[in-house]
């Protein structure tokens, strides 16, 4: 295990710079987000979490694929080539982590691989960062009853743990170990500090959040049972603007779009994020739009998570980060729709 | 005077219960709790029980007027208006998405309003600052008197002073941050287009991709469908999660109509829509 102090952090900053691309969290105007580093300094690490998920890193909100020119008889057409240096993602909550995982069944676990997100994933050294257990817990958060402790190592190459002033970091996977052999900037841990990070993984999973105890496959059958409780679903989707914050910011959400865009003939066919929330998320050529009712779409969006994804991945596609009920303009907070679900 | 928001809560429920009861109205919007005190949420009451779950508190600032479309013609609705709130509901009885006659409005004077998410005040800064409600039937509580009555143009200003290029730069940087998920638009009582522009395919009028040229298209077409129609109510820059400030936009639009055609939206049941209203005395300036 190895160390540094927090505020030489910049120093290990520009020595994963000089080994490939940082992604790290900065702080901007609206606050934190996970973007590509320019300058060492700019690591910041007094983040509770980002507003938009760390999952840009591998499935960003905008992917070229092809390059073409119109206007000739034949169009021109050139696939956009990912040219990837060694990527090290910097400073991921333990339950964003989680995401990953959960977004691999998507984009390659079934079958069809998707080559960006693989590619993508396959260059990237994932270094987490446990949350801070003596800060108040967010009201928002509910990672527990999604069996995600506050500091879970699993899932991360190297995982870092804040004692005091200073960083304490750990590999996890022989990848992460390979890593860390060659960070310089980094000095020997004690075995004090050895101690203290085991402990805190341990106290990282009696770290309370917001708390159902409740199997996977009771919340998805229970979710089945009221799909037709248009009643239910109208009460809690009453509030809802269907604007696509709340997917937007998902680590989990992967939904998107392919669209042309192109301008004086030359254009490029890009994916997007798209959003179920969104009215003309389901609208068909036909002009037939089986979800034309905010209820419905929060209903798809709650199920997929919560049941859809059970029956067919058997696992729930939401890690509890409550991003989706931070930002939501309007307080609306899945965490709750699925409580009273479970009561109907 | 400080606001007792307990006593306008109660009065809430009691005109909410009585309302409902009798059979005046089918639906209350209003607010309702949420996941906690700090964070209250729009809230539809459709029958007398429900109304317990009313509250309201400094954090209930959701203009409900937005709600109003969703409900056809003919639904007799109840529904709780703080200052801008109430011009949404003049404006859209204006453009005749809602008919007076369907309505009853429960205007709630108040001021010291802070943004859930922020804890921030919200005043004359991001929204029209007004304290009363221009419209209602019943007021539940005090017309608010003796507050600092602020100019909501002064924070232009700063804006005013920069040149073109330095304004475009600014604005350039704002919108580069845009994500798209539309939240301004879904926040706004008079985003009521279906299909929004932003959405069509044939024509298609501006890129998907969150991109400059994308986001330039869709906020200035946006910005200027609500010339005239913005009752700054603030709540698009409210909803948006990267903070756009985009109440600076329609302020000034708003100010500009107000010089001239001497006229702000929805602060009238009386006036028409000024894009409506023809004058021969209308200022040509816009044609210069």
């Amino acid at each position: 295990m190895k160390k540094t102090a927090i505020d030489q952090l910049h120093e290990l900053a520009a020595h994963l710079m000089e080994k490939g691309t940082l992604i790290a969290p900065i702080k901007e105007d609206a606050g934190f987000n996970f973007r590509e580093i320019s300058d060492a300094k700019n690591v910041d690490l007094t983040f509770h979490n980002t507003i938009i998920s760390p999952k840009s890193a591998f499935f960003p909100q905008m992917e070229d694929f092809v390059r073409y020119q119109t206007g000739k008889n034949v169009p021109e057409a050139m696939p956009v080539e990912l040219n990837l240096q060694p990527t090290f993602l910097f400073g991921v909550r333990p339950c964003d982590v989680k995401s990953f995982q959960i977004m691999d069944i998507h984009f390659s676990g079934t079958g069809a691989a998707d080559p960006y997100w693989r590619k993508r994933r396959e260059a990237t050294t994932i270094l987490g960062y446990a949350f801070d257990l003596d800060a108040p817990v967010q009201a928002e958060e509910f990672y527990r009853t999604l069996g995600i402790g506050a500091a879970d190592p699993e899932g991360s190459d190297i995982f870092m743990i804040r004692k005091g002033e200073d960083l304490l970091l750990k590999s996890i996977t022989p990848r992460g170990e390979k890593l860390l052999a060659q960070m310089s900037p980094l000095t020997e841990a004690s075995a004090d500090e050895e101690k203290y990070f085991e402990d805190y993984i341990i106290r990282g999973r009696d770290f309370k959040t917001r708390f159902t105890c409740v199997d996977d496959k009771t919340v998805a059958k229970k979710l089945e049972n009221i799909f037709h409780n248009s009643d239910f679903w109208t009460k809690v989707s009453s509030a809802c603007l269907s604007c696509g914050v709340c997917t937007f910011v998902c680590p989990n959400c992967y939904c998107f779009d392919i669209c042309d865009e192109t301008l004086f003939g030359r254009g490029t066919r890009r994916r997007v994020w798209d959003a179920c929330m969104f009215t003309d998320f389901t609208l068909e050529a036909s002009g037939h739009n089986p979800r034309t009712q905010v209820f419905q779409r929060l209903r798809q969006k709650v199920n997929h998570k919560y049941s859809y994804h059970v029956r067919k991945y058997g696992v729930i596609s939401c890690v509890g980060c409550g991003r989706c009920t931070r930002h939501c303009p309007v307080n609306i907070d899945i965490y709750s729709i699925v409580e009273a679900a479970l009561k109907v | 005077m400080a606001i007792s928001f307990k006593q306008i809560e109660e009065k809430l429920k009691t005109e909410a219960k009585r309302l409902l009861k009798a059979g005046t109205v089918s639906v209350v919007l209003a607010y309702g709790k949420g996941y906690d005190e700090n964070h209250p949420m729009p809230y539809v009451a459709k029958n007398a029980s429900d109304v317990e779950n009313i509250v309201f508190n400094e954090f209930c600032t959701y203009n409900m007027a937005r709600y109003l479309v969703r409900y056809p013609r003919g639904t007799k609705i109840a529904i709780a208006v703080k200052a801008a709130d109430s011009r949404a509901v003049i404006q859209l009885v204006h453009e005749e998405k809602v008919f007076r006659e369907d309505l009853v409005v429960m205007g709630i004077p108040v001021y010291g309003m802070k943004n859930s998410k922020t804890g921030e005040e919200i005043d004359s800064r991001t929204t029209c600052g007004l304290y009363n409600p221009v419209l209602y039937d019943m007021l539940l509580g005090e017309e608010v008197h003796g507050q600092p009555v602020v100019s909501p143009y002064d924070v232009l200003a700063p804006y005013e002073a920069m040149d073109k290029d330095e304004r475009f730069a600014f604005w350039k940087k704002e919108f580069d941050r845009c994500i798209r998920c539309y939240a301004c638009r879904k926040a706004c009582p008079m985003c009521y287009c279906d299909p929004c522009f932003i959405d069509q395919n044939k024509p298609k009028w501006g890129d998907k991709s969150p991109q400059s040229s994308g986001n330039l298209m869709y906020h200035l077409t946006r910005f200027h469908h609500l010339a005239g129609r913005c009752v700054d109510c603030g709540e698009c820059s409210r909803a948006c999660p990267v903070n756009i400030p985009l109440y600076l936009f329609h302020k000034k639009v708003a100010r500009e109509c107000q010089e001239m055609f001497g006229q702000s939206a929805g602060m009238s049941i009386q006036d028409k829509p000024v894009l409506v209203n023809f004058r021969v005395d209308d200022s040509d300036k816009i044609l210069e």
